[in-house]
């Protein structure tokens, strides 16, 4: 059964007095199974990131859906909003949105200690997953004094310790040098190979290659996608290029 | 147009930043408007006609001074602020080729804006609030109010000319922060990350060492006199152990809450404790600035409060009567209950021809003697190399046993050699005496002697005896002190109430004092001399200087509170600025608004309030040290006083509370936004 089902996703910016309107989603339909690694592809300006604050819960659509696990969001009251996001859903974002004032393990720690845990079941539950990113040796250091690879790192060690439903990321590897944006895509993989479902949202070729399907997004609707399949990421990655180049002269017709 | 460019861009980013400088402004206008009206007020025609209007004038003064100071200071320190909020903007107009001399430029008119600003606003609102003041103040020292409304151009220039030099010190400080701009540097300079903080411990620990040693030495000073010395000792360890105990000793706290797992990885504090580590690390400094000047106000709004409002008391104590004579003889030969009857004669004439009646009326005779006291024995050469010790010193009075018995209505009799004791303010344990040579058996302590006001207002402790007879005091009769004058004073003292208005009595009183000086026996005795004092006289005096001490306190106080409001403010400012970030993650990563609201309200709650409960605790150990040094303005109504302090804390936190409300507002428009 889908994971998360997106229905009719229509988003309408205006101005407080409704002067100028923009229309940033126009019918956007999809939908994750479980165990997906899903990458939504798309310039800046195509809708990506509104489409991910909805999924986040961060923002509200002007009409349609949004099920997760058959739950609409929608039904979901204000107040508990914060709680259901904690709880199902684990975020990576481009500027890895660690807080400064805490230590790495403390950082990763947060969303277990909104939801009240106690220190004991949290390092219980950091120690497979510490090591598993390789980052078991920096726990006690502040963002202040890692690498940028790390901060990331750190930042998917705090969206997995909760084991959300769904992980949403945010251009993960925007702010990342090559070999680290290689080195998360891989943990990425890795990651999704156990079961963890994932929606990534990028503009990066190199990174939607390694999902497993592709949906393409422009001017605020879906109106492509590509199954991996049993293609390697240079084959999918090839494909990607194709339709790509594909779309953006058939966009001159 | 071109000569317009830097005046419009300098209005321009005043109008951008309104939140920056309108209540730096608003400081400024402050500042001048307090130092006007003090000034206008020490050069007031009205306060130089007053009996006692000099004493309020060096009252004045100093308050004006301290103003002076204090603005100098305080708007450095909000200029700061400015500045370094600003860096950005100037940075961005540098990389886009504005060079440093324009820069310069927009500084320069910026402060001119906001020194004019400041001057004209100031002084008129000054101008304005001055005559309101001046009459607070004679309403204060109880003198007719008088509406006549007086501008003294000297006053205006005078202010002009101090805050022109304040305004052009922060102006010359600014282009140099300006000269030393790195443009790059300044545009990262808020994305820089915040390096991790490590808790000193050895500074907590000598914050917490220091302030308990500052306290026991508040708390244990016995005698007023050592107690100056000591307080200003506590008061410089109080305020070293303060800076200490808020810069480190509440990091090293934090980190102690951290290191309990159990504690710290709770909802409710986790964010809490983590964030005041930071915060605190960054206004350490300033959060002890204002606990200090939290104290000061309250120490002085307290004790000049208790002051005025104790001024009766304090006059009434300083007279045993409310006209008193003391005449002093150079020998005991003169000591003589004879000429005690031919000057008593002499009051009681004056009496009768005046057709009025004194009540209350109260003689005795006594001698007295000042000496250091050593285990039993007194020396009364002090010399002035010798280090004094003033809880040495002690006032000794004699008085015979006739005259003792006669005055609290006893029948004791006393033997050659032998004395009562009445120890005043300390205590005697030995059996026996050596006063220079006069020794004396101490029959028996004495729980209650003659009232000798003198002993009241004098700060030393006094020894007082009971002898057989004033020819006793003989061997210490030709003795001199180390000034070369007599020791030992003899006194007639005179006095007695009165329930008529104070100008008749003050009539009598002068009579009086003329009468005296036709005395022969007394103009002949080479050392004679006489003080003579009437609540009626002395009234003024102290009512000026009383009322003077506690306007000005008032008005300090509120300087203060307005500096310490505004300090708190930019403190707000600056940390909205930066947790808007922080508090944005959190609520990606779950939080929900109201848990921010509620961290937010318990971390800006403890930095608000940790200074006033500072203050507190300072002003409690504080107290018997305020509590002493008030009895030698002979205040005595403990109650009152306690009263009234708690009285003054409880105001300040209600101000500091509504000052909390408006900061609060600030910081959450800024972090929601």
């Amino acid at each position: 059964m889908s994971i998360l089902e997106v229905k009719n996703l229509k988003k309408i910016y205006s101005t407080r007095f409704g002067g100028n309107k923009v229309e940033a989603l126009k019918n956007v339909n999809f939908s994750v199974e479980e165990g997906e690694f899903v990458a939504i592809l798309g310039e800046s300006g195509s809708g990506k990131t509104t489409l991910l604050n909805i999924l986040a819960a961060l923002d509200r659509p002007t009409s349609g859906n949004v099920l997760l696990e058959g739950k609409d969001f929608s039904k979901i009251k204000e107040s508990d909003v914060a709680k259901f996001r904690r709880d199902n859903l684990g975020f990576v974002f481009q500027e890895f949105n660690l807080l400064d004032t805490f230590s790495i393990e403390d950082n990763i720690y947060l969303p277990l200690v909104l939801a009240g845990k106690s220190h004991y079941e949290m390092s219980v539950k950091l120690k497979p997953i510490a090591e598993r990113l390789q980052i078991t040796n920096l726990l006690k250091k502040y963002p202040y004094e890692v690498s940028g690879g790390q901060k990331q790192r750190a930042a998917v060690a705090r969206a997995m310790i909760t084991d959300p439903r769904l992980i949403l990321a945010d251009e993960p590897t925007g702010a990342l040098d090559s070999r680290s944006s290689d080195e998360l895509l891989r943990l990425f993989c890795d990651v999704n190979r156990q079961g963890q479902t994932i929606l990534m949202v990028t503009h990066s070729v190199k990174a939607a290659s390694v999902a497993s399907r592709v949906l393409f997004i422009k001017d605020g609707e879906v109106f492509h996608q590509i199954y991996k399949g049993e293609d390697s990421s240079e084959q999918l990655y090839q494909k990607i290029s194709d339709t790509l180049t594909m779309l953006e002269s058939g966009g001159e017709r | 147009m071109k000569t317009l460019f830097f005046p419009r861009l300098a209005i321009n980013g005043i109008k951008n930043n309104k939140k920056l400088y309108f209540p730096y402004i608003l400081s400024c206008i402050g500042m001048v408007m307090m130092f006007y009206i003090i000034h206008s007020l020490s050069y007031s025609p009205l306060l130089r006609e007053v009996r006692g209007g000099s004493s309020i004038e060096a009252v004045l003064t100093l308050g004006k001074f301290v103003i002076a100071v204090f603005g100098l200071l305080f708007l450095f320190y909000t200029n700061s602020f400015l500045v370094k909020k600003r860096y950005k903007e100037f940075g961005l107009y540098n990389i886009l080729g504005m060079d440093k001399h324009s820069i310069s430029r927009i500084i320069l008119c910026e402060s001119v804006t906001v020194s004019l600003v400041g001057l004209v606003c100031g002084i008129g609102l000054g101008i304005g609030l001055s005559k309101l003041a001046e009459l607070g103040l004679l309403n204060a020292i109880e003198k007719e109010i008088d509406y006549r409304f007086t501008v003294k151009a000297e006053a205006v220039l005078f202010t002009v000319l101090i805050f022109g030099i304040i305004f052009l010190l922060l102006t010359v400080k600014s282009l140099i922060q300006v000269r030393r701009l790195k443009p790059l540097q300044l545009l990262k300079s808020e994305n820089a990350g915040e390096k991790p903080i490590k808790a000193n411990w050895v500074f907590a620990l000598l914050g917490v060492i220091i302030l308990g040693v500052a306290y026991y030495i508040a708390v244990s000073i016995k005698t007023p006199l050592s107690a100056l010395l000591a307080f200003f000792i506590a008061v410089i360890m109080v305020i070293i152990a303060t800076y200490l105990l808020f810069m480190s000793g509440s990091v090293a706290l934090c980190k102690i809450l951290q290191k309990n797992k159990k504690y710290y990885y709770k909802k409710q504090h986790f964010i809490s404790v983590s964030s005041m580590t930071y915060r605190m690390k960054r206004n350490g400094a300033g959060l002890a600035s204002i606990c200090i000047l939290s104290t000061m106000v309250l120490v002085m709004l307290s004790s000049t409060t208790s002051l005025y409002f104790g001024k009766n008391d304090s006059l009434n104590a300083r007279f045993t009567r409310n006209t008193e004579f003391s005449i002093d003889v150079q020998s005991i030969d003169n000591l003589t209950e004879e000429k005690c009857r031919i000057i008593r004669k002499k009051y009681e004439d004056v009496f009768k021809d005046n057709q009025f009646t004194p009540k209350n009326v109260y003689e005795y005779r006594c001698s007295s003697i000042t000496g250091k006291i050593n285990k039993n024995k007194i020396n009364i050469n002090v010399s002035d190399d010798s280090i004094v010790n003033y809880d040495d010193i002690r006032m000794i009075y004699f008085i015979s046993i006739e005259d003792y018995n006669k005055i609290m209505g006893k029948n004791l009799c006393l033997k050659a050699g032998q004395a009562y004791l009445c120890a005043y303010r300390c205590t005697y344990n030995d059996k026996s005496i050596d006063i220079d040579g006069l020794k004396l058996n101490i029959v028996k302590i004495l729980d209650d002697f003659i009232d000798i006001g003198e002993s009241k207002y004098i700060i030393s402790p006094s020894l007082m005896f009971v002898i057989p007879d004033y020819e006793t005091l003989r061997p210490l009769d030709n003795m001199v002190d180390i000034s070369g004058y007599k020791a030992l004073s003899n006194e007639y003292y005179y006095g007695y109430d009165y329930d008529t208005d104070d100008e008749t009595a003050t009539d009598i009183f002068r009579k009086q004092v003329e009468t005296i000086d036709t005395l022969d026996f007394i103009k002949n005795d080479g050392g004679y001399g006489y003080s003579a004092g009437c609540i009626a006289e002395e009234k003024d005096d102290f009512y000026t200087t009383f009322g003077g001490m506690f306007f000005l306190g008032i008005m300090l106080s509120v300087l203060f509170i307005f500096a310490a409001t505004m300090i708190i403010y930019y403190k707000q400012l600056s940390e909205g600025y930066e947790d808007k970030s922080r508090f944005d993650i959190m609520q990606k990563v779950g939080m929900t608004k109201q848990d921010i609201k509620k961290s937010i309200n318990s971390q800006i709650l403890t930095v608000f309030f940790a200074p006033l409960i500072f203050a507190g605790l300072h002003l409690g150990f504080a107290f018997p040290l305020v509590w002493k040094i008030l009895q030698l303005f002979n205040l005595s109504n403990l109650k009152f006083i306690i009263l009234v302090t708690v009285g003054a804390y409880l105001c300040f936190g209600i101000f500091y509370a509504i000052i909390y409300k408006i900061t609060a507002k600030v910081y959450y428009s800024i972090v929601a936004n």
